[in-house]
């Protein structure tokens, strides 16, 4: 049997405390732990990555399979079970990633009570593996509120100036959303026994095995559960002031891996697990994804901060994650959950890309407000030209994968309702206000004293986030291979 | 086989009468009474543990008492925190009332030990008597006003639900013709059989009794004492308040309540049923405490409160019993519900002696005195954080589990309503837990200076915090306890 994905989850759990009294006896020597660490978590996510790369699980199937009793009784039995396929492994590598960057990113920018801030990172980034590696609900749930607990600290203690009201905010939202999510998992668990029928809370063997009627009601649950965390507006309130207050590098984790729970949830649970009430009404889905995608690309618009226009952004991609997959419910059509995996991955890199550099040009420039950030292209050329780049990949413009994760979504959904071709309006206006947001701050003749540029180590870090997304254009294969079986899988089970 | 249990209670008994006389003597150590008293705790503890492994009968006590795991359950848990409360009170607790006061834990001691293994109505009312007469001493012990209002209200509602409890127990006797619970089961069944005129009687004394217990159980609405009584009081003695006497009110409602609800349904042509009954009361306990503790300023109150909330989830695994008795959904609801009734004495135990040692060290029980105290007090506020976290059923502490497991059991069906209540109030209880874990970690304290903990408030806090970790982790053998008690529920 294979330790592998469980080494991925409970190695940073249990170095987590370790980096605390690292850390705590000497800062440097704790970043440098912290960094090697996340090197050590992200060569194994890029291990497991690889596997299923070279050899894609057949739908249904999961490589790195682990399974150990942990409850056992004749009224509830529980194993541990993890394993990974081609939805949770780009997932899990993009996690691992970001982790990395967001250590190396926070050396400058977090200066107080660092000993609980990097051990609360790895509690993160554990917990976070264990909610795209659990094959069992439960398992599921208690990850997925495990990575509220660091998530409310950091946003409490290194928050802004409203952190408080942020961090209640956030947890309560998002807890109230996951409790009745795991209500409907107790309901379809306890229909089941009623009814007399073979029953766990094994992902792989209830998907097909659910009754239509136990159905409905589950998939409004777990629908509230996974649009809160995505978010899906109107449930999307928590995360401006989530955004705002959160110190940078964890508006990264918050985007980058975070949104994705509520991504991952709809399709490995309410398209896996519940696929027959999902067709019924993928038409709502549908139109709450799209009317999702047009909120947050004109609330955007609107913005004045930096970062809020970054974080109304990602309730934009999101859209496009909950489109993709019901279009591929709808319509048959395999590029919508394809490119809804795609657009996860691509999305936590270019969005993640933007909320570290806002941090950055906060630190060095005193203000993220846009009319008050004028002529960076003179002042700060490196960090002019990254905040271009960054912003081109979120627009969705080639070279950037990006690009092609949107094309993906809305064709899919062309095909399932000829109307929804309106969606291709969305890029259009995301790449108008990010346009406009570079005429301000990089085109604009500067002012008041000049700030310091970024450093030549920063630009590359930055790179580290971009490149990929130019790669992935070429090798895009290296997600969507071992997508398609799960695109498949999905489609057959509605 | 050695009869462990009566030697428990033999030990205890012979404690209770003899650590008065430690007063006579000039003393040497002022603590002697409090390790006498933990000491044995400690062995009856023991005792009760090693009765599980090697069950006999309690040959002693005739058919007065009935060796079984649900007694053992409560016994263990009313016993421990009797214990846990002990050794918290060793440095408070040390001037020459000392030996009374320690005397008054172990008659409270005895009273729940002997109620938990209760088989016979009579029995259970003494044992009550004797579990409920020292606490009311205990709850005025600080000879202030508010003390003293606490313990005469105390008193009095006390005074009131016993009444209730005996009118109950006089109805199934002249009903029955029997004491012996398990005899009043069957008498209540040949009611049904034969449909008796007299079956409303029977329907009012299961009401009464519901009503009785349900004031030491902070059922809403018989819960008004609580609040006041538990910021009153000294705060260990309201740690053993919620943690552990509340429990024996749940052991009596199980053993007479529950026992009769699987042979007996309330009324002829069903209005309502008991678990209606039941249904109702919990959602009340659940709504009214969430929402009350929301707006309170006071620690002590917030955590009763909190306490009386937390009742109100322990019923809904009442309510899947009641509803279908021997359904799988009751298995489930009563394990709940026997393993939240040790998840909560331990929880709300050790929240309140947290907040004991802050009263304690700085003079204030109001939230303020709260801010900051990651920093301050840094064992007590984690210790705390993890207590609270798991009382708002955050996995994977202990008290998600016995959630888990109580919204399972009416997860699907006619009381799914009241699930969704539970959840809901669920996420409700965190504004409130988390707006405490706020204050002491985002907040900024008053004074900067650190406060000593001292030993042995650290020593409770780590025993009770490694088992909200360790059942949280490895709920199996937690589970496989609490379940061995459902089967004794029918008797």
């Amino acid at each position: 049997m294979s330790y592998v994905l469980s080494l991925l989850i409970f190695l940073p759990l249990a170095a987590s405390p370790a980096i605390y009294l690292i850390t705590r006896a000497n800062k440097r020597w704790g970043i440098y732990a912290s960094l090697a660490l996340g090197t050590v978590v992200f060569l194994i996510s890029a291990y497991v990555a690889g596997k299923v790369y070279a050899s894609p699980p057949q739908g249904g199937q999961y490589l790195f399979q682990e399974r150990y009793s942990w409850i056992n009784f004749n009224f509830l039995g529980l194993d541990y079970l993890v394993g990974v396929d081609g939805l949770s492994s780009p997932l899990i590598l993009l996690s691992a990633l970001l982790t990395v960057l967001v250590v190396y990113g926070s050396r400058k920018l977090i200066d107080h009570h660092e000993p609980a801030y990097y051990a609360l990172i790895f509690l993160f980034e554990g917990s976070i593996m264990g909610v795209f590696t659990s094959l069992n609900l439960i398992m599921f749930y208690i990850f997925w509120e495990v990575v509220l607990i660091p998530m409310f600290f950091f946003i409490g203690i290194w928050g802004g100036p409203r952190r408080k009201y942020a961090a209640l905010k956030f947890i309560i939202f998002t807890y109230s959303g996951s409790t009745i999510m795991l209500l409907g998992f107790l309901y379809v668990y306890l229909g089941m026994t009623n009814a007399g029928m073979a029953v766990s809370f094994d992902i792989p063997s209830l998907a097909g095995k659910i009754p239509m009627g136990l159905q409905y009601l589950p998939l409004l649950a777990s629908f509230i559960g996974f649009a809160v965390k995505l978010p899906l507006v109107p449930f999307h309130t928590w995360l401006p002031d989530a955004h705002v207050e959160a110190p940078a590098p964890i508006s990264v984790l918050l985007a980058g891996v975070l949104l994705k729970m509520g991504g991952y949830g709809f399709l490995r649970i309410s398209l896996g697990l519940f696929p027959n009430a999902s067709a019924q009404f993928g038409w709502v889905f549908l139109a709450l994804g799209l009317f999702s995608m047009f909120y947050g690309a004109l609330a955007a618009i609107l913005q004045k901060d930096l970062k809020k226009m970054i974080a109304f952004t990602s309730i934009n991609h999101m859209g496009f994650v909950l489109f993709g997959a019901y279009a591929t419910i709808v319509s048959g059509s395999l590029l919508g959950v394809q490119g809804a995996i795609f657009m996860m991955f691509v999305h936590g890199l270019a969005v993640g890309c933007l909320f570290m550099l806002s941090g950055y040009i906060h630190h060095q420039a005193g203000t993220r407000d846009i009319p008050a950030l004028k002529g960076l292209g003179t002042t700060m050329p490196r960090t002019a030209t990254v905040l271009v780049l960054a912003s081109v990949a979120a627009m969705g413009l080639p070279p950037f994968a990006s690009f092609l994760a949107e094309f993906m979504v809305i064709a899919a959904g062309i095909s399932a309702y000829a109307i929804l071709a309106v969606s291709v309006l969305v890029p259009i206006i995301t790449a108008g206000y990010f346009l406009w947001m570079i005429k301000r701050t990089v085109l604009s003749a500067p002012e008041g004293s000049p700030v310091h540029d970024m450093e030549w180590s920063d630009v590359a870090a930055f790179s580290v986030y971009l490149i990929p997304l130019v790669i992935l254009i070429v090798a895009s294969y290296f997600i969507l291979t071992p997508a398609l079986p799960v695109a498949t899988f999905l489609r057959g089970l509605a | 086989m050695i009869d462990f249990v009566s030697v428990a209670i033999l030990l205890l008994s012979a404690n209770s009468l003899l650590l008065p006389l430690l007063q006579i003597p000039k003393q040497r150590n002022p603590r002697l009474p409090g390790y006498v008293l933990a000491g044995v705790l400690a062995a009856v503890v023991v005792l009760i543990g090693l009765s599980t492994e090697y069950p006999g009968t309690i040959a002693w006590f005739g058919t007065l008492l009935s060796e079984d795991i649900l007694g053992a359950v409560f016994a263990m848990v009313t016993v421990g925190i009797t214990l846990a409360v002990t050794v918290a009170s060793f440095d408070w607790q040390k001037g020459p009332n000392a030996p009374v006061y320690y005397s008054l834990l172990s008659f409270t001691a005895l009273g729940m030990l002997l109620l938990s293994y209760s088989s016979d109505l009579l029995m259970l009312f003494v044992s009550w008597e004797l579990m409920s007469l020292p606490t009311y001493v205990l709850a005025g012990f600080d000879k202030k006003l508010r003390s003293n209002e606490a313990a005469v209200k105390y008193a009095v509602i006390g005074a009131m639900s016993s009444a209730i409890i005996l009118y109950a127990i006089s109805l199934a006797y002249g009903l029955t013709g029997s004491t012996q619970i398990s005899a009043v089961v069957q008498g209540f069944y040949q009611l049904l059989a034969t449909q008796s005129s007299s079956s409303v009687l029977a329907s009012l004394a299961i009401l009464l009794f519901i009503a009785g217990f349900g004031f030491k159980m902070s059922i809403v609405p018989f819960h008004m004492w609580i609040p006041d009584a538990y910021e009153g009081a000294p705060t260990t003695v309201s740690a053993l308040l919620a943690a552990a006497t509340k429990k024996a009110g749940f052991v009596a409602a199980i053993r007479v309540v529950l026992a009769i609800t699987t042979v007996y349904v309330l009324t002829k042509s069903p209005l309502f049923t008991t678990a209606d009954v039941l249904a109702a009361l919990a959602l009340l306990t659940m709504t009214v405490g969430n929402i009350s503790a929301l707006t309170q300023k006071s620690m002590t109150r917030l955590l009763a409160y909190s306490s009386i909330a937390q009742a109100g989830y322990i019923l809904i695994g009442f309510v899947a019993y009641a509803n279908s008795p021997g359904s799988t959904a009751a298995t489930i609801g009563m394990t709940g519900a026997v393993l939240h009734v040790i998840n909560h004495a331990i929880l709300t135990g050790v929240a309140f002696l947290a907040a004991a040692l802050v009263l304690m060290q700085l003079r204030r029980a109001d939230l303020g005195a709260y801010n900051g105290l990651g920093r301050r007090m840094p064992i007590t506020a984690l210790t705390l954080s993890i207590a609270l976290l798991a009382l708002a059923g955050v996995p994977p502490l202990s008290g998600f589990w016995s959630k888990l497991l109580l919204f399972l059991s009416v997860a699907n069906g006619p009381f799914l309503w009241l699930a969704v209540a539970g959840i809901l109030n669920s996420a409700l209880s965190l504004g409130y837990y988390g707006w405490v874990v706020k204050r002491m970690y985002f907040d900024d304290p008053e004074s900067p200076e650190k406060v000593p903990e001292p030993f042995w408030f650290v020593l409770v806090f780590a025993v009770m915090v490694g088992l909200i970790i360790g059942i949280g982790l490895f709920p199996q053998q937690a589970i496989n306890f609490a379940s061995g008690a459902v089967p004794n529920i029918a008797g």
